[in-house]
């Protein structure tokens, strides 16, 4: 369990390392300098390439990587942007709690109901309420997230008031209000992975109803609950695993669902970064994502092997 | 003999494809898919003759006009027809999720193969290796993030300009790569240790004849599902990334740019801007969802777990 865990985390930091280097020379690749983009059109050669010195950007793209890695391993520093200024840190501190809350909102929606879902429809196969629950899988799969939230938002904001239309009403102003601005967003970000996971729960559950040692169960007599209780415990092994994958995807379409909500989060801090050409930015938002996303699938690992013994025996 | 020779000469009579094709798909699921899918490629096609109006003809008087016999689905704010913007829109969803399917098909299958035969060796090693860290990659932030990087300015090849969007097919089709190849490995593994390759060996076939005509048949299950599957995934990803401004660039009708469009006008009342073109996307991604599933059932039943989130 420990060799695995330490492999997977030493791949996740390798993988993690390349990727921002990948990055990292794509920023550098483009062309037109930062420098000409600070100074202006006005400004000379000179003061351009005294610019590029102060900054390191006349050096070899590795060494600037090299830099950056450094930095970032001995202080966990982001670096800072050449167009503000601002330190990236700070810039990170105050847009990730944004973005997480509503991940996590959604994430823990888009688990309890899926869970729920996929179990009644797994248990009552071919009846009314297993249909309904597979129609809105199917459905539930292919609506995008941000077309659901337009239509969210005319329905229950602009036509009857229900909840307000963009922005996150702070936790001062009452945390009714503040749970009530997240619950349109938190919502069209989980239906996609609702319907995912509640068709694997369906599907696993399915499978693991019709083994031996749960007719073995029945027919000895067992109340529901319990069988309910064993079934559940094995047929969660891929849905856990997809999960806490599911995790990490999430916080690309957060991006996506903050845009149509106004939530000043990292989706904000992305796409300025991208206007105003701050690389640094960029560079910092989508570290901090794919290394969410790699603890997910870590955690996803650890989760699978944790359920299920005989796959860590194998990898070992 | 002559009669069990004659029974195995002679194909033994199959209806019609026309008749088999329910079958195919894999039941009512799939053939609603398929005909859903058909819809969509068509109105595709033929959008120069069927969209009633220009879908970029700017028309001040009529802006903002309500859905009725004349504009069925209203206008938008230049007065543009949104049924016909819908039915252009159509164009650059289907090019980008197709081609991006077809990158990432030709490129993971070839890996995965290669990688899966010739396992055990160096080849294997450096493949899937490259492939765990390609896949370590959260596909739309990095779409938009490397969008973005590049900027959104056609590209020139040669005397062609390409629209922005042929950086998202790219793009998209490179990000498929991993699971695909991954799919194919898996496959390709399982089937090379089974008794008609050792038996095509013993016959002497050269390696790269059997990789190439007995193993890749028997791998290709699998891939055609996902592959179908992500074609929806990618005209999803298509409309997002033009939802946030670096995908299909205006005066171009793009389902995601009219999204992103109407949201200018969530409240002033005119709904049919929000309502069209997502129920576009939906519509054609729905159509893809089910051919993939009528295919699984037909092609791969027993991995009925597979599931692709982004």
């Amino acid at each position: 369990m420990i060799r695995l865990f330490l492999r997977r985390a030493g791949f996740s930091v390798l993988a993690l390392l390349m990727v921002s280097l990948v990055l990292f020379v794509l920023t550098r690749a483009i062309p037109g300098s930062p420098a000409r983009m600070v100074l202006g059109f006005d400004a000379t050669d000179a003061q351009l390439q005294q610019f590029d010195h102060e900054n390191g950007l006349d050096r070899p793209v590795l060494v600037q990587y090299g830099v950056w890695v450094g930095r970032l391993m001995l202080h966990g520093d982001l670096g800072k942007s050449l167009v503000t200024g601002l330190s990236m840190n700070q810039r990170v501190a105050a847009t990730l709690p944004v973005t997480l809350e509503l991940v996590v909102l959604a994430f823990s929606f888009a688990a309890v109901l899926s869970v729920t879902l996929g179990t009644v429809s797994a248990f009552f196969e071919g009846t009314a309420a297993d249909h309904a629950a597979r129609i809105f899988a199917v459905v539930g799969v292919s609506v995008p997230g941000f077309w659901l939230a337009l239509l969210l938002i005319l329905l229950f904001a602009v036509d009857r008031s229900w909840f307000p239309a963009g922005g996150i009403v702070p936790v001062s102003a009452g945390l009714s209000a503040h749970l009530n601005s997240l619950i349109l967003p938190a919502f069209s970000l989980g239906v996609f992975y609702t319907a995912i996971l509640s068709r694997m729960t369906r599907s696993s559950l399915v499978e693991v109803l019709g083994q031996d040692y749960i007719r073995t169960a029945r027919a000895i007599g067992l109340p529901r609950r319990l069988i309910l209780r064993y079934a559940l415990k094995n047929a969660l092994v891929p849905v856990v695993t997809v999960g806490a994958m599911s995790f990490g995807y999430m916080f690309g379409w957060a991006l996506v669902i903050e845009t149509v909500f106004n939530i000043p989060g990292m989706s904000g801090a992305l796409l300025t970064g991208i206007n105003q050409r701050d690389f640094a930015l960029v560079q910092a938002v989508v570290f901090v994502f794919t290394l969410i996303f790699l603890l997910a699938n870590l955690v996803a690992d650890l989760a699978n092997a944790w359920l299920n013994p005989r796959l860590a025996a194998e990898v070992r | 003999m002559t009669g069990v020779q004659e029974q195995i000469g002679r194909r033994p009579d199959r209806p019609a494809i026309w008749a088999r094709l329910p079958a195919l798909l894999g039941g009512a699921t799939g053939c609603a898919g398929g005909v859903l899918v058909l819809f969509v490629v068509v109105c595709a096609l033929l959008a120069p003759l069927i969209a009633p109006h220009s879908p970029v003809a700017i028309d001040l008087q009529h802006k903002l006009a309500a859905p009725d016999a004349r504009f069925w689905f209203g206008t938008d704010q230049a007065g543009r027809d949104v049924l016909s913007r819908v039915i252009w829109g159509a164009r650059p969803s289907l090019q980008v999720g197709l081609v991006a399917v077809v990158i990432g098909t030709i490129g993971g299958v070839a890996l995965g193969l290669v990688a899966g035969f010739y396992s055990g060796g160096w080849f294997e090693q450096a493949v899937m290796r490259a492939l765990d860290a390609m896949a370590a990659v959260p596909l739309l932030v990095w779409a938009i993030a490397i969008v973005g990087i590049v900027g959104v300015d056609p590209v020139l090849i040669g005397p062609f300009a390409f629209g922005n969007e042929i950086k998202v097919m790219a793009l998209l089709g490179l990000l498929y790569i991993p699971g695909l190849a991954r799919l194919t490995y898996t496959s390709a593994l399982v089937e090379c240790q089974s008794d008609y390759v050792a038996a095509r060996r013993l016959q002497g076939v050269g390696g790269w004849r059997i990789m190439l005509g007995d193993v890749l048949p028997n791998c290709l299950s699998p891939v055609i599902v996902q592959a179908t599957l992500l074609v929806a995934v990618g005209i999803i990803i298509e409309a997002a990334i033009s939802f946030v401004g670096l995908g299909v660039q205006p005066p171009t009708p793009s389902w995601g740019t009219m999204l992103a469009e109407a949201r200018n006008y969530l409240f002033s009342g005119e709904w049919w801007l929000s309502l069209f073109p997502g129920l576009a996307i939906s519509l054609t991604v729905i159509a893809f969802n089910l051919l993939g599933d009528g295919l699984r059932d037909v092609l791969d039943p027993r991995r009925n777990t597979a599931v692709f989130t982004t």
